[in-house]
């Protein structure tokens, strides 16, 4: 599988404290910083008028960070979109380090605090990973390792969040 | 794991199959420096890959310019570096969609794009911040389920659009949708719409008075018409030419007031043509049809026009596609039912009231989605096409309004399909009243926008929203739209109230502005157009617009329109009703008005891009020799897998394109036989010794006799590497030979390309 189109959402504690209007003057302050390493950020943009949207959206040349709305649970949602030329589970556990850094300056510049034991992986190319069983299986070990690495130690339940085949293959993450 | 183009292919029509492939070779040679930046930007845009704003690298962060550090210094045409994700415009031809498009669209928004469905102002989807490396699986994707991205930009024939509730209007005189579809078939790709020194845009509408065609700002707008011949009922269009937007609006002017069905298209190909040859090239702020109908005059255009028809050569396609005009139906998934006892969920009267429209046919409604500013996400999108699949069959529209129309809705199901709507956030109310506003892409994406058209319709929506149904009704139904600049891609000028951001400078401090226009007519097809009267800071808007309508309300007569109380009290007394809200507080004093809506940095004008409304002009045979390029790399692919055949063949059409690419500059009408193309270009370049001026063409275009007339009789890899390395050579010469009789033209020596054999003569 040559899956580099991957997302992760991690889930915000206090969902009724997030005022989305309030990212976009943080989101432009990262740009004007440059805060996210090995991204190369370029804008932010407004969907706070739609209803589980992505909400306040901050697009960067390798994927999109976003403040994301959708399923009624707001997070920190990083799309993957360019390669990195990894192995399968150091390019999982890159962008899984991405939005974990995302997270941290989520934090510290906008009070938003973001649970790091619930999450949520989508496999975001349905040619490369249907939602089926085989690919599950075939995806789950290798975002095993790459959680490892990233939180060493911890231990965490996958399971397959959907079986709709329209939808995208997603697993969701639980901290034991 | 099989490519999407393996997968996908035998669902994809093989023209556009191989059309994707061609683009997809294109990025290819472009990324290893082997095609023009300047061809390539036209070409992306010719597939609807246009430019995003920050683009060209600069961004102004709030507080100086900054440059962003892409990782390749390569460039997808001038100014705009490759590594910057763009937009993608998607062609949805009179707005006609199914359930498993819009599934598709979905799929692509997620996997490429932001996870948003943007619906345009023409009808069209668009997706941004998407990797040109992505763009031809997107196009096959979308060709699977027989979307097309072609000529979505550029210079070119733009997205046909038609009335939304065409064939289920009450006021139509015949549904106008399987004409502007064959329009669309038509004029795509045509070899006739290729050399225009600007866009070009069909709209079709039902009837004369109603806004939704809005043909009068189309260059070419048809209105359809019948008349009784002999006691039978015949169809037909008013023919409306010139109309346009942009900095310089026109109203389209009468050409035809009758056109027969079967005519339609001849005379859609003839103006085509007579645009391409005479229509302006290098100015492109005068390049548009309108221009050039008003440097002939309507009279001398139509003369010009009807010459052209006499001397098309004759194509089936004409009439072929109107007897299935009358076997042309959509099918309900469900019977006629009334509205009739059934519960009504809370709000449904009020959404009732403003997003569903009666049909024609008893028993079924069209109900219109509330699009916030145009936006749809993927997870919504696919509910609307459930929604589509459970109430209504195949029948979806995108509108101009920036919404989508689910049309033939059982009358009893309206309930059902609210309470739906509302699980899915889409069941707003609101649906062409003052709350639907709508916007171009302005600041937040386009790089042109001076000031936040987006922005500032989202403002208006939560100020309104609340509202909505407290106003005076006259005042609900007006329309507001807004461009971020003066080239109206937001139609400002056909709304009640428009807007267009500007900027202006005070205390060396620049301050978004928008300029208000008033007295925009939206009834009688965009029958009058609106006229600034003057500009106020971006965030007085809201309370520009308040205090108007509130004048209106009181001082309204009778019922009289919004343009006519604008036209009775006059333009003095609408610039004093704004100028109140010009004046600008000190920066000291008030620092939000020197910003822009949703975007707190402190205003500028330095992220302005070069525009991309279209790319440069590049000839018609500036494409088939970059063509030929192509052709000659194919080939080499092919020699390094050792399928000598093939790369023989490609090398060989490689030649007879650029040869093509000449004889075109003389004779447009050549077409694709290569006999007829190798005759001609040896009685027109090398027997005149036109080719052999440089680089010794006439030597290299041996090549092509020698290969046209006695074709190897064996494949080997000796053969296949002379023929590719002779077609180089021989394109090298067709290039100079173009560059030097557009370097001759350029001093006034060539005379314009000569448009079929049969004029040749006579010229
Ligand atoms: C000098 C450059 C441009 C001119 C003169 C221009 C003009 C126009 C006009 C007049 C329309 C309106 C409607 C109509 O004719 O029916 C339009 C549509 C539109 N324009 Fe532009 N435009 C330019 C560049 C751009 C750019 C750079 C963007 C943003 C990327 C853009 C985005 C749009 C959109 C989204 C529409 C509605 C869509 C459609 O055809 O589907 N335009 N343009
Ligand atoms: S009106 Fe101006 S800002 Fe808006 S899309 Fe067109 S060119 Fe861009």
């Amino acid at each position: 599988m040559e899956l580099h189109r991957l997302g992760v959402k991690f889930f915000a504690s206090d969902p009724a404290s997030i005022h989305l209007e309030d990212l976009i003057p943080v989101f432009h302050g990262w740009i004007q910083r440059q805060v996210i390493p090995g991204h190369v950020l370029i804008d932010v943009h407004d969907y706070s008028h739609i209803q589980n949207g992505p909400g306040i959206l901050l697009v960067a040349h390798e994927g999109n960070f976003s403040l994301d709305m959708s399923d009624g649970r707001p997070g920190l949602f990083y799309y993957r979109k360019t390669p990195t030329a990894l192995p399968a589970t150091e390019h999982i556990a890159a962008i899984v380090k991405s939005a974990v850094q995302a997270c941290a300056l989520l934090e510290k510049d906008a009070k938003v605090a973001i649970k790091m034991d619930e999450g949520l992986v989508i496999a975001n190319d349905r040619l490369e990973a249907p939602n089926d069983e085989a690919t599950l299986a075939e995806l789950k070990p290798a975002v095993a390792a790459a959680l490892q690495q990233v939180f060493p130690g911890a231990a965490f339940n996958l399971s397959r969040a959907n079986s709709d085949p329209k939808e995208r293959l997603a697993i969701t993450v639980q901290r034991v | 794991m099989p490519t999407w183009k393996e997968k996908l292919a035998g669902r994809m029509d093989p023209q556009i199959a191989e059309e994707v492939d061609v683009f997809e070779t294109q990025i290819a040679l472009r990324k290893a420096g082997k095609m023009d930046e300047k061809v390539f930007a036209e070409t992306r845009l010719r597939r609807g890959c246009y430019g995003q704003r920050y683009d060209n690298g600069h961004r102004h962060d709030g507080v100086r310019t900054q440059q962003l550090e892409f990782p390749s210094d390569l460039t997808k045409g001038p100014e705009t570096f490759w590594d910057a994700p763009g937009m993608q415009r998607i062609k949805i031809p009179f707005g006609g969609l199914n359930p498993d498009q819009l599934d598709t669209l979905a799929e692509l928004a997620e996997e490429y794009s932001d996870g948003i469905l943007h619906v345009t102002t023409r009808q069209d989807f668009q997706l941004h911040y998407v990797h040109i490396e992505d763009t031809p699986n997107i196009m096959r994707r979308l060709a699977a389920v027989g979307i097309t991205t072609r000529e979505a930009c550029g210079n070119s024939v733009r997205n046909v659009t038609a009335c939304p509730i065409a064939g289920v209007c009450r006021s139509e005189s015949f549904d106008v949708t399987p004409y502007a579809k064959a329009a669309a078939k038509f004029m795509l790709g045509h070899p006739d719409a290729q050399g225009f020194g600007r866009k070009f845009k069909i709209a079709f509408s039902g009837c004369r008075e109603e806004a939704c065609g809005l043909t009068s700002l189309h260059d070419v707008g048809c209105i359809a018409a019948t008349r009784s011949e002999n006691g039978n009922e015949k169809r037909g269009f008013e023919v409306y030419v010139g109309g346009g937007l942009g900095a310089v609006p026109q109203q389209a002017k009468l050409m035809n007031d009758f056109v027969a069905e079967d005519e339609l298209l001849p005379l859609i190909q003839s103006i085509g043509r007579v645009f391409a040859r005479l229509g302006e090239k290098k100015n492109r702020a005068a390049a548009r049809l309108k221009f050039l109908i008003t440097k002939l005059g309507l009279d001398e255009f139509r003369r010009l026009v009807d010459e052209e028809r006499k001397i098309l050569p004759a194509d089936s396609r004409w009439s072929s596609y109107i007897p299935d005009v009358a076997r042309y139906q959509e099918s309900p998934k469900h019977g006629p039912t009334h509205l009739n006892g059934q519960q009504r969920p809370e709000g449904f009267e009020k959404w009732h009231l403003t997003n569903v429209y009666r049909q024609r046919q008893e028993g079924y409604a069209a109900a219109a989605i509330t699009l916030p500013l145009g936006d749809l996400t993927a997870a919504q999108a696919r509910q609307v096409a459930n929604l589509a699949r459970r109430f209504t069959g195949d029948n979806l529209r995108t509108t101009v309004e920036q919404n989508i129309l689910l049309r033939w809705v059982s009358e009893a199901d309206l309930p059902d399909l609210y309470r739906e709507l509302g699980r899915a956030g889409l069941g707003e109310p609101g649906a062409g009243t003052i709350l639907d506003v709508v916007a171009c892409p302005g600041t937040d994406t386009c790089k042109l926008g001076i000031a936040s058209s987006r922005g500032l319709a989202g403002e208006i929506r939560s100020r309104l929203s609340e509202r909505l149904f407290a106003l005076d009704e006259s005042v609900r139904n007006l329309h507001i739209k807004i461009s971020g600049c003066f080239n109206s891609c937001g139609q400002h000028h056909i709304a009640d109230l428009g807007f267009y951001g500007t900027s202006r400078t005070i205390a060396n401090r620049k301050i978004p502005h928008f300029q208000v226009v008033l007295g925009g007519k939206w009834q009688d097809n965009a029958g009058a157009y609106g006229l600034a009267i003057g500009t106020v800071p971006s965030k007085r808007v809201p309370d520009v617009i308040d205090s108007i309508t509130a004048r209106y309300v009181r001082e309204r007569k009778g019922t009289e329109t919004f343009q006519a109380f604008i036209k009775r009290i006059g333009k003095q007394e609408c610039r004093a009703m704004i100028e109140p809200f010009m004046e600008v507080p000190a920066y000291e004093k008030d620092r939000s008005i020197y910003s822009d809506w949703g975007d707190p940095r402190e205003f500028t004008i330095g992220d302005m891009g070069v525009g991309e409304c279209a790319g440069e002009v590049i000839s018609v045979s500036q494409f088939d020799l970059a063509d030929a390029e192509r052709l000659v790399f194919d080939a080499q692919l092919q020699l390094e897998h050792e399928n000598y055949t093939q790369a023989d063949s490609l090398a060989y059409r490689a030649m007879t394109q650029a040869a093509m690419a000449l004889v075109k500059t003389q004779f447009i009408d050549v077409g694709d036989n290569a006999d007829v193309i190798v005759a001609e270009f040896r009685s027109r370049f090398f027997d005149t010794g036109l080719l052999g001026d440089r680089y010794a063409g006439n030597k290299f275009a041996e090549y092509l006799f020698r290969r046209h007339d006695s074709p190897p009789q064996e494949h080997t890899i000796d053969q296949a590497h002379r023929i590719i390395e002779e077609a180089q050579l021989f394109i090298e010469a067709t290039y100079a030979c173009h560059d030097s009789l557009a370097e001759r033209g350029a001093r006034g020596m060539v005379v314009a390309p000569v448009h079929s054999g049969k004029a040749a003569g006579k010229l």
